[in-house]
């Protein structure tokens, strides 16, 4: 098994001065490994939030390194980082954060049109793309006319479509009833085991965190138990 | 096409604020064009008159006479001159003239005239003499049965003199060589009417003119008109290149007053465009700024998933520029019949109304290229520039930061 995404003493500090400084993260060392379907879990304010931007290149670290596929990411800045995410990582947000004036179809499109994927090869991924997260019918709608679950579908199937290395999804089901949550978690881990996609969330959800195959703690920013079921 | 879609779709939805953005926009642009279509039309109604009127679009004397005419400032091969001018594809037609001023004579009365001799025929095809005769008919070079030459004189004259069309006008001046020049001439035709700038002028035929004033075949001015308007200084200097002896001026240099007036008007004119784009601009920036610290989230996942910073600088660029566009095009459909309207018809004026020193007593605008694309230019230019800013902060949002902000 090969190391998809790994943090050596991954360190992220808020605020200048001794006494105030929050560590969010601190000193981290975690190698996620291809096809994982692991869990961060904590208590809010434990830096599951920060921990996740750290891995997908969002924020920069104050100390430590990142490495995706070989690859310091916290090295990078501007247009080449902007890149290597829309190639390299997909990210699922808590609260959807679908492209508002965009329908289930165009949300899902939008990155492949900026890697450049032809328009017929684009069409024929989306439509796969929406019958496999179960919005077949449903690609023309915009987010306001779409379920909290489905707008939820749609941002994994946003996320996936890139075809990504590995998906970073922050607390996904934290905005959905838990039934609507529980099914959205199957739908991940289907896709986790038809695709051997490799997929990284947080939640602090019990019922939701039994279904991971890894559960990383975080407590105050640091790893307190990294348990492999 | 997608980028597009979202530019376009992005500017629906805030339905309210962009109406009135591209309201003020078209409104502003409207503004500019009738602005520039009256200023336009107006002076170029005022350039055409004094051009065809007696100025032409260049004119040729000797050294200084436009400025300090005296009898002896001669151009002394006219014929060789007309020759040149008549084989230069650019220009249209030319006409000779010479000047003296004289006292004019009837029986009764007298009164004081500036004699204009005149290449007859060349004359009615370079300037509107022979429209603004009002009684007679325009003369020709030939002496009646008792030898005397023909004369057209202006109302003022024929008023002062009480001398109507077939009457004897005596005139007195003085000839190039010091000499007393005085002869008869028959009146043939009234000139204008007593308020117009020709009241005291006498046009005589050039033969008959240069024979009053022994002459002996010069001239003192030629006047030219081109084929193409706009091409006066350009050509004023080709020929100055191939007339060194001589002085040759474009109308811009011969009206020079009303030249500068007209600068000066056109720059007030741009000042104030300059205003009313400024207002406008406002409102546009408030509002670029606004739709961006709004979308401030979205621009942040634009980011995160993958968008470049100068992807996102570059849609607020091209939705700044499509809102823009859709009004100027709405501004142009309302602009075009209007200006065409003002253009083509025009508005009567109670008062008669200064351009420059010319009166003019009918209002009308130009319909150009230059008078609908110049604003059109300018307020594109101005709406991409004002993107930039609001881009830039667009471009500048940070993923995390964005995502945290709900
Ligand atoms: N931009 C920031 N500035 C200051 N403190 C921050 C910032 N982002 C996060 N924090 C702090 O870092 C800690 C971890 O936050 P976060 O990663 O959001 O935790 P979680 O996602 O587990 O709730 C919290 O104490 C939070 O207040
Ligand atoms: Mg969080």
């Amino acid at each position: 098994m090969s190391g998809v995404i790994s943090t050596t003493d991954v360190c992220r500090y808020f605020g200048d001065d001794e006494e105030t400084m929050v560590k969010a993260v601190d000193r981290v060392s975690i190698e996620i490994v291809r096809g994982e379907f692991a869990t961060i879990v904590g208590p809010s304010g434990s830096g599951k939030t920060t921990l996740l931007h750290l891995l997908g290149g969002l924020d920069n670290p104050t100390s430590g390194s990142v490495e995706l596929s070989g690859t310091n990411i916290a090295a990078m800045s501007g247009a080449v980082l902007s890149d290597f995410r829309r190639d390299h990582i997909g990210f699922i947000f808590q609260s959807y954060n679908l492209i508002p004036v965009f329908s289930a179809e165009e949300n899902i499109e939008y990155i492949m049109l900026l890697q450049g994927v032809e328009a017929s090869e684009r069409k024929r991924r989306v439509t796969d793309m929406l019958q496999q997260v179960g919005l077949e019918g449903l690609g023309d709608r915009r987010p306001n006319k779409l379920s909290g679950g489905q707008q939820q579908r749609v941002a994994v199937a946003r996320a996936m479509v890139s075809h990504p290395e590995i998906i970073l999804a922050d607390e996904p089901t934290a905005n959905l009833d838990s039934k609507t949550g529980i099914a959205l978690l199957d739908l991940m881990k289907e896709l986790n085991e038809n695709h051997n996609m490799t997929f990284v969330f947080s939640t602090h959800d019990e019922k939701i965190m039994n279904r991971a195959s890894r559960l990383i703690h975080l407590h105050d920013g640091e790893v307190d138990l990294d348990e492999r079921k | 096409m997608l980028l597009l879609k979202l530019a376009y779709r992005n500017i629906f939805r805030q339905r309210r604020r962009s109406l009135l953005t591209a309201l003020s926009l078209a409104g502003g642009y409207i503004l500019c064009v009738f602005s520039f279509s009256l200023s336009e039309g107006s002076y170029s109604n005022a350039i055409s008159f004094f051009i065809l009127d007696h100025t032409g679009h260049i004119q040729i004397h000797l050294d200084d006479y436009r400025l300090r005419p005296k009898i002896h400032k001669t151009i002394d091969d006219p014929q060789g001159l007309s020759e040149l001018l008549d084989a230069n594809e650019e220009i249209e037609s030319h006409t000779l003239r010479v000047f003296a001023p004289a006292i004019a004579y009837s029986e009764k009365d007298n009164s004081p005239a500036q004699v204009i001799g005149v290449a007859l025929e060349r004359e009615r095809s370079t300037s509107t003499l022979a429209a603004k005769i009002t009684a007679g008919e325009y003369i020709d070079n030939a002496l009646d049965a008792e030898g005397y030459y023909s004369a057209m004189i202006g109302a003022g004259i024929a008023n002062s003199l009480n001398i109507g069309l077939g009457d004897e006008l005596i005139l007195i001046s003085q000839g190039a060589d010091g000499s007393i020049a005085n002869d008869i001439f028959i009146v043939k035709a009234i000139v204008g009417n007593r308020a117009s700038p020709d009241r005291t002028t006498v046009f005589l035929p050039l033969t008959a003119a240069q024979e009053f004033l022994s002459m002996y075949g010069s001239v003192h001015e030629v006047s030219i008109l081109l084929k193409d308007d706009g091409e006066a200084r350009v050509q004023a200097a080709v020929l100055q290149d191939q007339l060194p002896e001589l002085t040759v001026d474009p109308w811009q240099i011969v009206e020079s007053t009303f030249y500068q007036s007209m600068q000066a008007d056109k720059q007030g004119n741009n000042f104030f465009m300059g205003f009313i784009v400024f207002i406008v601009f406002v409102g546009v920036l408030n509002t670029v700024l606004m739709s961006v610290l709004e979308r401030t989230r979205e621009f942040g996942v634009l980011k995160a998933i993958g968008s470049r910073p100068l992807k996102i600088a570059l849609m607020i660029t091209l939705e700044t520029g499509l809102l823009a566009s859709l009004s100027l095009v709405a501004g142009i459909l309302v602009s075009l019949p209007l200006i065409a309207w003002f253009t083509f018809l025009g508005i009567e004026l109670a008062e008669p109304m200064d351009v420059g020193g010319i009166m003019m007593s009918h209002l009308t605008g130009e319909l150009s290229l230059f008078v609908f694309g110049m604003p059109l230019l300018f307020i594109i230019g101005f709406a991409l520039l004002i993107s930039i800013p609001a881009g830039l902060r667009a471009a500048r949002i940070s993923p995390t930061e964005a995502m945290r902000s709900n």
